[in-house]
């Protein structure tokens, strides 16, 4: 047990995924410290005023590298939600940027809040009530974040029998460095490139395991797929037959959306952030400029795209400047109207972008929408028997890059020439980290499984 | 009531004079306690039963320690040391330890004469054959003669004697060490009180006669060219009186045991003790490692006026007869003539869970148990224990805080702190990597961890305090002019020379090149600088995680506090709180089941209350005990 409610804690406070804005927060006695730390105010006042928004830039206090403009809010306990400390940061609500501060807090010397952690505290310091507590409980499962956890609790199994294996081979690396130090006396001659050998074994396992964080942050908080095409060939209409509701406006005019619009559709329980978006081509108007121009960038970061055609005009111009432009992103050429008479050239449009996968849709009368739906499943969602260990959540992610750098450590004192008991100390430094990653101390947490249920954060 | 008639009355009793024994006495009557030492012989005080050699790793760290808190053994292992080497000595400060050979001879006549100087010590040789009790409370010993004699406290040290038997072959006998008698109506009178008891196996290899060995065969292991002192109190040099030699087993020598298996003790089943797996007869090692072409042994003299040889590395518990075909299949040994052959014990031992951390037992006041019958094995580990039984036993008596080190501080605080958290479950010795804050427990700073409670205590002097905090003077002035103080690096841009030494690869030696030092530095200083600014990020990491836990520790757990009301802890978990009811979370943690989860628990259950008071609302939704 070495993590007590002294700690200052730290997650995400917004939803999983992108967002207009997203909030990181922090609360314990050092949250304004640590956050001053990774947050540098614009105006340098001595102190920070109480709940009083701050413009400033998210800072990598390493690197001096700024990541993000955006506001610190400081609320001093008690008059908190925790009744401790808090600090929120609002930045823009990109999951990099926002696990990014997270990490640089972590840094600083916070430590990743448990799930529920926040309102654990809230409850123990007297600001909400239990009853209080299970209300927050529900409001926050009731999304699909429940039916992704049961989907992938399997792959969690797989993961933890890889890390499982991560920590025999760690013990069997202190063995053989602790064999050396205790029986000097002894034939047991053990060679630093033997320790060596270990070491980098170990750590490529784990660089592997904390790549695979990309693809389980996919799974988790949903896959970004933006509809794109130039104007006026039925994107939101596409958009609002996907959700099944009509959200976007949809008018016979070319330009209508403006601005990007998204929403959330379950795929076969994958959770799917579906955007739609002003149309390519020219813009009309200031506003829809500046929406192509962020849509783009949208579009670039996006898990999938949905290539939306008018079959029934001729293929034009920015129709392949838009196939050319995002030429190696996944994607789904999406044929729409088909319910009117066919007037494009498909196969010269498939010859310019040969193996990818194409589907005829009316979006209007509903047409091969299920297949739509289908394909961009097998498509756009990682391919999960390949990849099987995936880390899920950032804590873990914390945990291997945590134990990952331990090692590295390890290994650049070993490579310095530094004495092997330096080494033995970075190796040990890595086995509370392991503890908490299998689950020995996580599993068997905290005062109430009403806590534990909570999602991060909230 | 007892209505037993007391012959005498002392404060301390000390039951057994080995290792621990010694320590204890010595403890006792040095802070002032009316002791009596009682041994079954008066000329085998102190006796190394085993091996000629105090220290090694870790346990080098403990003689220092208890040389630190005013302890005889490194003080003894100095004087009538033979050779010495520190183990390690081209590795890191935290991972050296010093060895000596001593003078078994020696070491056993001046450890009696110390004591024999020793105010309110008194010496006596009889076999106590059982404890009296009143009610819970230790109150005095019976001896084989029939005289009782009254104590505030007793102090157990029993070593292998305590039902002793001796194994060669299929032969055994009770025995307490080879032809000394054992200890049996003590052994039987603490399995009447009702203490767990182990049943624990050791063994020891032959010795051989000196002009009986062709030494030409044998590689020299010649001691350190400047041998480290055990203790901080010593100042003349040593010196290294001896040569020790290396020697290997070959395949002649396993197909003769091999051959000979069938009469062991051991892999006949007759043995049902369990032995150390550090220390494997010649027989085990050659069952469990079939493929290795030979083993090591050395060969050390037993003293200067013996020719007996001690081989290390060949303890064995086979036939007499065998024993000489093992030697006769190594060159160099072959016409070597047996003085003593080696054998097995078996023996008693009390569970270590059975005692608090003064080594006081559970079940009866003022009865403290020490060394092997812990389970320990190990003269470093036993003395230890008895400087640690000791000096608790004269605080106790005086109604004053116990003496406990903690894990972070001192190797004995290890120790102590395994031995009654988890039991033994075989011999137990002391390894360096069974502390977590390693870098922080080293010989060089033992007197600035232990001596000032050394001092405290009445163990250490006013002018071995005044030395102690005159080396400290020095120091810090020494790291203060490094700090200051600028010399260039390989690159030829002036760092501080801090900084130059903490590079991996400089030592003090090329410091000292580039800068001149203001201070004479003794080298015990030396290695102490040397330490402190190689390990200083680790040490300053490690303080703070102390501090930590230390707060955590002391956090104290309400004595009425219902256990059942906390969520998640299992059945089990709470029948064992409720019967210890731990004073505080760190005793709680050291209650065997109760694990870090558990710790939390509570933890957090004692936040709940101490945050509001709501004990009669503990949130819903919690786990069934049991699931």
């Amino acid at each position: 047990m070495n993590q007590t409610l002294e700690d200052t804690i730290i997650a995400i406070s917004t939803p999983a995924g992108h967002g207009g804005i997203g909030i990181v927060r922090l609360s314990g006695p050092e949250a304004l410290p640590i956050a001053r730390k990774i947050f540098c105010v614009k105006e340098p006042e001595q102190n920070i005023p109480a709940r009083t928004m701050c413009f400033g830039y998210l800072l990598d206090d390493e690197s001096r590298e700024t990541l993000d403009a955006g506001y610190l809010c400081y609320f001093p306990g008690p008059y908190s939600y925790t009744r401790e400390e808090v600090v929120e940061i609002h930045l823009h609500g990109s999951p990099v940027l926002l696990n990014e501060a997270v990490r640089l807090g972590i840094r600083a010397g916070a430590r990743p809040a448990h799930p529920g952690e926040f309102t654990l505290r809230a409850y123990l310091n007297g600001r909400i009530d239990v009853i209080q507590a299970e209300a927050i409980n529900d409001l926050i499962r009731a999304s699909s974040l429940d039916q992704a956890r049961i989907s992938f609790k399997q792959m969690e199994g797989s993961l933890s029998r890889k890390i499982a294996s991560a920590r025999e081979k760690i013990v069997d690396l202190l063995t053989l460095v602790e064999t050396s130090l205790e029986f000097p006396d002894e034939d047991t001659e053990i060679t630093p490139e033997q320790i060596r050998t270990v070491l980098l074994d170990l750590i490529g396992d784990l660089g592997r395991l904390a790549s695979s964080y990309e693809q389980g942050r996919a799974l988790l908080e949903g896959l970004t797929v933006a509809i794109l095409g130039r104007t006026n060939v039925g994107k939101s209409t596409l958009f609002n037959a996907l959700l099944e509701e009509e959200r976007a406006i949809v008018t016979p005019y070319p330009g209508t959306t403006r601005d990007f619009i998204r929403e959330n559709i379950q795929v076969d329980g994958v959770l799917m952030k579906l955007v739609d978006m002003a149309g390519f081509g020219q813009a009309s108007h200031p506003v829809e400029e500046e929406g192509i121009l962020r849509g783009q960038k949208l579009a670039e970061k996006a898990d999938g795209l949905l290539v939306v055609l008018d079959a029934s005009r001729e293929e034009s111009p920015e129709d392949f400047l838009l196939l050319n432009k995002f030429r190696n992103k996944k994607k789904l050429l999406v044929f729409n109207k088909s319910d009117l008479k066919p007037a494009i050239n498909r196969q010269k449009v498939l010859d310019t972008c040969p193996g990818v996968s194409w589907v005829e849709v009316s979006a209007l009368t509903g047409k091969n929408l299920g297949q739509l739906k289908k394909m961009m499943l097998e498509t756009f969602a990682p391919q999960l028997e390949k990849q099987e260990e995936i880390i899920l959540h950032q804590r873990q992610k914390v945990l291997v890059d945590s134990i990952k750098n331990s090692l590295e450590n390890g290994l650049k004192l070993l490579d310095e020439g530094a004495g092997e008991e330096l080494v033995a100390e970075a190796i040990r430094e890595a086995l509370p980290a392991i503890g908490q990653l299998t689950g020995e101390i996580r599993n068997q947490e905290v005062l109430d499984q009403i806590f534990n249920r909570f999602c991060i954060g909230k | 009531m007892s209505q037993e008639k007391f012959a005498e009355e002392y404060e301390v009793v000390v039951v057994g004079a080995g290792h621990a024994g010694c320590e204890a006495a010595a403890a006792a009557a040095r802070m002032g306690a009316s002791t009596c030492l009682i041994t079954i012989h008066l000329e085998t005080i102190a006796q190394m039963s085993c091996n000629p050699a105090i220290g090694g790793l870790a346990k080098g760290h403990l003689v220092r320690e208890i040389d630190a808190l005013g302890g005889l053994m490194g003080l003894l292992a100095d004087e009538t040391g033979i050779h010495f080497r520190l183990l390690n000595r081209s590795r890191g400060g935290a991972v050296q330890g010093p060895r000596a050979q001593c003078d078994k001879a020696a070491y056993r006549l001046t450890m009696k004469k110390w004591l024999e100087e020793i105010q309110n010590l008194r010496l006596l040789q009889s076999v106590v054959t059982r404890l009296i009790f009143e009610g819970d409370r230790i109150v005095g010993v019976a001896c084989q003669d029939g005289t009782r004699i009254k104590a505030g406290a007793v102090i157990l040290t029993p070593g292998t004697f305590l039902n002793g038997l001796i194994h060669i072959g299929l032969t055994s006998y009770p025995a307490g060490r080879a032809n000394e008698p054992p200890a049996m109506e003590l052994a039987q009178s603490l399995r009447e009180c009702g203490f767990k008891i182990l049943r624990l196996k050791t063994g020891t290899p032959m010795r051989l006669d000196r002009n009986s060995i062709d030494w030409e065969k044998f590689r020299p292991q010649p001691g350190d060219d400047q041998p480290v002192p055990f203790s901080f109190r010593t100042s003349r040099p040593l010196k290294n009186l001896i040569v020790c030699y290396v020697g290997y087993t070959n395949e002649k020598t396993h197909q003769v045991i091999r051959n000979n298996l069938d009469k062991s003790p051991l892999y006949s089943g007759k043995i049902k003790g369990i032995g150390p797996r550090y220390c494997p007869s010649i027989e085990d090692k050659v069952v469990k490692f079939p493929h290795h072409p030979r083993h090591q042994f050395f060969l050390e003299p037993e003293g200067l006026n013996t020719s007996e040889v001690y081989v290390n590395g060949l303890s064995s518990s086979l036939p007499y007869e065998v024993q000489k075909e093992i030697l006769r299949s190594i060159p160099g040994l072959d016409q070597a003539r047996i003085l003593r052959p080696a054998y097995g014990i078996e023996y008693d031992a009390v569970s270590p869970a059975e005692l608090k951390p003064t080594l006081e037992t559970r079940k009866f006041k003022n009865l403290f148990l020490a060394g092997q019958i812990n389970g320990t094995s190990g003269y470093e580990e036993a003395a230890a224990q008895g400087l640690v039984a000791g000096v608790n036993a004269v605080l106790k008596l005086r109604g004053q805080e116990p003496f406990i080190l903690g894990r972070h501080e001192a190797y004995i605080g290890v120790l102590v702190d395994d031995l009654i958290s988890f039991g033994v479950d075989e011999p137990y010795r002391l390894f360096t990597s069974r502390a977590e804050y390693r870098l922080n427990l080293r010989i060089d700073n033992a007197d600035l961890r232990l001596l000032p409670y050394g001092f405290k205590l009445g163990l250490v002097s006013e002018q071995e305090y005044q030395r102690f905090q005159e080396k400290q003077g020095r120091i810090k002035k020494v790291i203060d002019f490094l700090s200051r103080e600028r010399v260039k690096d390989e690159k030829g841009e002036p760092i501080p020379a801090v900084n130059y030494l903490k590079k991996p690869g400089i030592n003090w030696d090329k410091l000292v090149e580039k800068v001149e030092i203001p201070v004479e530095l003794s080298p015990e200083e030396v290695r102490f600088i040397e330490s402190e600014v190689k390990y200083e990020g680790y040490l300053r990491k490690q303080e703070k995680e102390i501090s930590r836990i230390i707060r955590l520790d002391n956090l104290l757990i309400p004595q009425d506090i219902n256990y059942r009301e906390i969520p998640g802890l299992t059945r089990e978990q709470v029948e064992k709180l409720e019967k210890n009811r731990p004073e505080n979370l760190g005793r709680a943690k050291k209650i065997s089941g109760i694990t870090p989860a558990a710790v939390y628990n509570i933890y957090l259950y004692l936040e709940v209350i101490r945050k509001k008071g709501l004990r009669d609302n503990v949130p819903r939704g919690t786990c069934e005990p049991d699931e």
